[in-house]
């Protein structure tokens, strides 16, 4: 399916929705707000598509994490920003040789519905990752564990280096040293669910939720509504503020921001079309948030489909883009990226130059690459508005070097389909962003020779021995020292076009308090509040 | 009639005008379509000197993309147009003058055609083939053939009973000199009428494949692609949407105008 189709059908979804919302939609009842207290209302939110999964053991998007991460916990977590800190687990212990972890629960954790949460349910949630039929994507990151390959094929019942020492501590063995091993952890894929009841709804879990985390599942309408409620028996007995979450499902971004500026929604995105005039504002511009993702927009160029398996060429197309011009096309939101790795990520190489724009430069690479007339190529993109507009500006600024680009709009998945297969697309435009806050998450997954995700084909023996070094480097410091060689290394074959790095903007109702967006994971409203005054407004 | 006399006439200016612009328009153009002109970048600019149409978020001027448009629009409309008539006259014609098994065949085939939404069908045919002008063409040509044929067909069953058709017969002239010299003449006074309905149809779903995102490729400038970029701005650039949608107007109602006036009563056969 085309995405532009999938806008049109989305609107007439919605359409749909909204003539028949009238008399089928039931109103939820919300307790009564206490007079001075922040607690109580709820927050009205909207988004485009259905959440894919609320089961964390198969959620692997940022929509079925914004849920997952307000029902469930994991034994350890992130700050505001990408620091670890202590969530289900109080605190751990790291062995020196790094194999050995040690986490001590904090005091009678309990599951939303009553039931103690115990050291065997967080080893029996990993091991639920682990099991080839519950087809979690997840089930890669813990393979390092002792005895997870055994458990994996079936030949042991249990995983060896998995074990509930006692009823409040976890003890983990790995097979090597992996410094990335508590980020793992803090991926919603171990996340801590009841593991024997949870095995027992198999499918139906994702209907059935259960955690600790600080709210429930109150109602999901599948494309309608999706509706989460504070969870009683959360641990912090002041967060969260809210009595619930109400999600209307369907909602494209111009309806969103339409919606919201008639006060049916609390929080939305802004469109291109309307982000001057907010910020233009200065009323509307202080309601409004932002955060530079840990991500990476780029321009892959195929490294083995001549001409661009000459270094020089991806070198000029590189000096050929005006990259400050694109960012302007996204409002400003947007930061120029000098290299791969984004600069709010710990290990940011600040010394990187990257390459600024030059059309001369570029088309003296050309020139020496015997070029001197351009050459014609074609850009493969998906095809959403935001994709056409940067790749028509790329038309526009390689037109002046003498390369002629070519577009061609793909749907997701035959875009995806494609750039996997060898010297089949010359150019694409992609992003990446990250999992967890490591180079390692760039670098090594993007750029390792025959790399799953590295679709430039860029293969660099010097740059694959960094990297692989880099994987067993307990210490931080000289783990980021081995990245930023690769990196330099990298951006020096120029094996993508290196654009921009994006700013997430959100606006949100004056009544809505402390709403903030995370740099890499979607947005936490535990400490959101709303001004009582105005939560009498109807809600949902 | 007077009426519709006049509305031919009006028909045929605005068609001669249209031409004009098609011909002569992308050398008037003062800027390049695709080449950023304007002084800024993401916020469109309202009409005014030196950009008389205004801008769209890539700086790009309103009137040049809508002088480039005019050709590639007209052009789909006029090609398109014409693959409709041969497929359509040379079905209609088979299936009105030899009828029985053949009449079967061949409009039961025009039903499954007829069954498919055009815009539907069109948009299948465009993912399979690869993007392109010529693609265009050939899709808009193979959805909408279905009610020339048709029409065609009817007009030659009552025309191959006629007595010209039979004395022709009854002469020994073979089926291919008939209808060329007998009952194709005579349906021509239709298929003029039709090529102009057409014409105005033919521009209309390419204008509205470019507005799916599935029409000619850009850089180069349909009026379709116009509209559905500027979707995303019609509350604060409304005028990004208004020309290309007046300019898609204009040449849907030219089109018109020449086939109601051709038909004479002021009604369109098989409207």
């Amino acid at each position: 399916m085309h995405p532009t189709l999938g806008h049109v059908c989305a609107a007439v979804a919605v359409a749909c929705v909204m003539l028949l919302g009238g008399c089928t939609r039931d109103r939820l009842e919300w307790p009564k707000r206490e007079p001075g207290s922040r607690r109580g209302g709820v927050l009205r939110l909207a988004a485009a598509d259905d959440v894919p999964t609320l089961d964390p053991a198969l959620g692997y998007d940022t929509r079925s994490w914004f849920f997952e991460q307000h029902l469930f916990e994991t034994l350890v977590a992130y700050d505001d920003r990408a620091a670890l800190v202590p969530a289900l687990a109080d605190r751990w212990e790291v062995s020196p040789d790094g194999r050995r972890y040690r986490f001590t629960l904090r005091p009678e954790p309990v599951f939303s519905d009553g039931t103690p949460l115990t050291a065997s349910d967080a080893v029996g949630s990993i091991e639920r990752v682990l099991e080839p039929r519950t087809r979690s994507q997840g089930a890669e990151y813990f393979r390092g564990i002792v005895g997870a390959p055994a458990f994996v094929d079936g030949s042991a019942a249990h995983v060896a280096g998995l074990r509930a020492s006692e009823p409040g501590v976890v003890e983990i063995e790995l097979a090597e040293p992996d410094p990335l091993f508590l980020h793992k952890l803090a991926l919603l894929f171990a996340a801590v669910v009841p593991a024997e009841r949870a095995r027992q709804l198999g499918d139906d879990f994702t209907t059935q939720p259960i955690g600790s985390g600080p709210f429930v599942l109150r109602e999901w309408r599948r494309g309608e509504r999706i509706v989460l409620a504070r969870n009683p028996r959360y641990h912090d007995p002041e967060r969260p503020y809210l009595d619930g979450i109400v999600q209307q499902l369907g909602v494209n971004p111009e309806l969103s921001w339409l919606m919201f500026e008639s006060g049916e929604l609390d929080v939305t995105g802004i469109p291109p079309a309307d982000f001057p005039s907010v910020m233009r504002d200065p009323a509307r511009a202080a309601l409004t948030v932002h955060a530079t993702a840990l991500e990476t927009m780029f321009v892959g160029l195929n490294c083995e489909m001549p001409p661009l398996d000459d270094r020089r060429v991806r070198q000029a197309l590189n000096y050929a883009v005006n990259k400050a011009d694109v960012i302007t096309l996204l409002n400003g939101r947007g930061v120029e990226a000098h290299g791969i790795v984004p600069p709010n990520m710990p290990g940011y190489h600040v010394d990187l130059v990257g390459y600024p724009y030059d059309p001369t430069k570029a088309r003296a690479l050309l020139e020496e690459a015997g070029l001197r007339a351009g050459f014609a190529t074609e850009i493969w993109t998906q095809g959403t508005d935001t994709d056409l507009k940067i790749a028509q500006k790329l038309q526009q600024d390689l037109t002046k070097i003498g390369v002629q680009l070519a577009i061609k709009s793909v749907a997701w998945a035959s875009f995806l389909d494609a750039i996997r297969q060898p010297k089949t697309v010359p150019v694409f435009d992609l992003g990446w962003s990250a999992d967890f806050p490591d180079p390692s998450n760039f670098l090594d997954v993007l750029f390792h020779t025959g790399g799953a995700n590295n679709h430039p084909f860029y293969s660099n023996p010097a740059v694959d021995r960094l990297l692989e070094q880099a994987r067993t480097v307990l210490d931080e410091t000289a783990r980021f020292r081995i990245d930023a060689e690769a990196e330099r290394q990298i951006v020096d074959d120029a094996p993508i076009i290196f654009l921009y790095h994006p700013i997430t903007y959100v606006m949100h109702d004056a009544r809505v308090h402390d709403y903030a967006i995370h740099p890499f994971l979607p947005a936490r409203v535990t400490d959101v509040w709303l001004t009582p005054e105005q939560s009498a407004r109807s809600s949902g | 009639m007077r009426g519709t006399g006049s509305l031919l006439r009006l028909g045929l200016a605005m068609g001669a005008l249209l031409v004009l612009v098609a011909a002569v328009g992308p050398t008037l153009a003062p800027y390049d379509p695709a080449a950023p002109v304007a002084p800024q970048l993401a916020e469109p600019m309202p009409p005014a000197a030196p950009f008389y149409l205004g801008t769209d978020d890539l700086g790009r001027d309103v009137l040049s993309r809508l002088l480039h448009g005019a050709r590639i629009s007209l052009l789909v409309g006029v090609v398109a147009m014409v693959v409709t008539m041969v497929i359509g006259t040379a079905i209609g014609l088979a299936a009105g003058y030899f009828g029985g098994g053949v009449d079967v065949v061949l409009m039961r085939v025009t039903d499954v055609m007829l069954a498919f939404p055009g815009l539907l069908l069109a948009v299948a045919l465009v993912a399979v083939l690869r993007p392109s002008v010529w693609t265009i063409f050939v899709v808009i040509g193979l959805v909408s053939w279905t009610g020339v044929a048709r029409v065609i067909r009817s007009e030659v069953l009552s025309l191959r009973e006629r007595d010209f058709v039979l004395a022709a017969r009854a002469l020994g002239a073979r089926h291919a000199r008939i209808l060329r010299r007998h009952v194709l003449v005579n349906v021509v006074p239709t298929i003029v009428v039709i090529a102009a309905l057409s014409t105005s149809g033919t521009i209309l779903l390419d204008a509205g494949l470019s507005f799916l995102g599935i029409g000619v490729p850009p850089p180069t400038p349909t009026w379709g692609r116009m509209i559905q970029e500027a979707t995303a701005y019609y509350r604060v650039a409304p005028w990004l949407m208004l020309f290309p949608g007046a300019a898609v107007l204009y040449a849907v109602l030219t089109f018109n105008f020449i086939a109601y006036g051709l038909a004479g009563d002021g009604r369109a056969p098989g409207a």
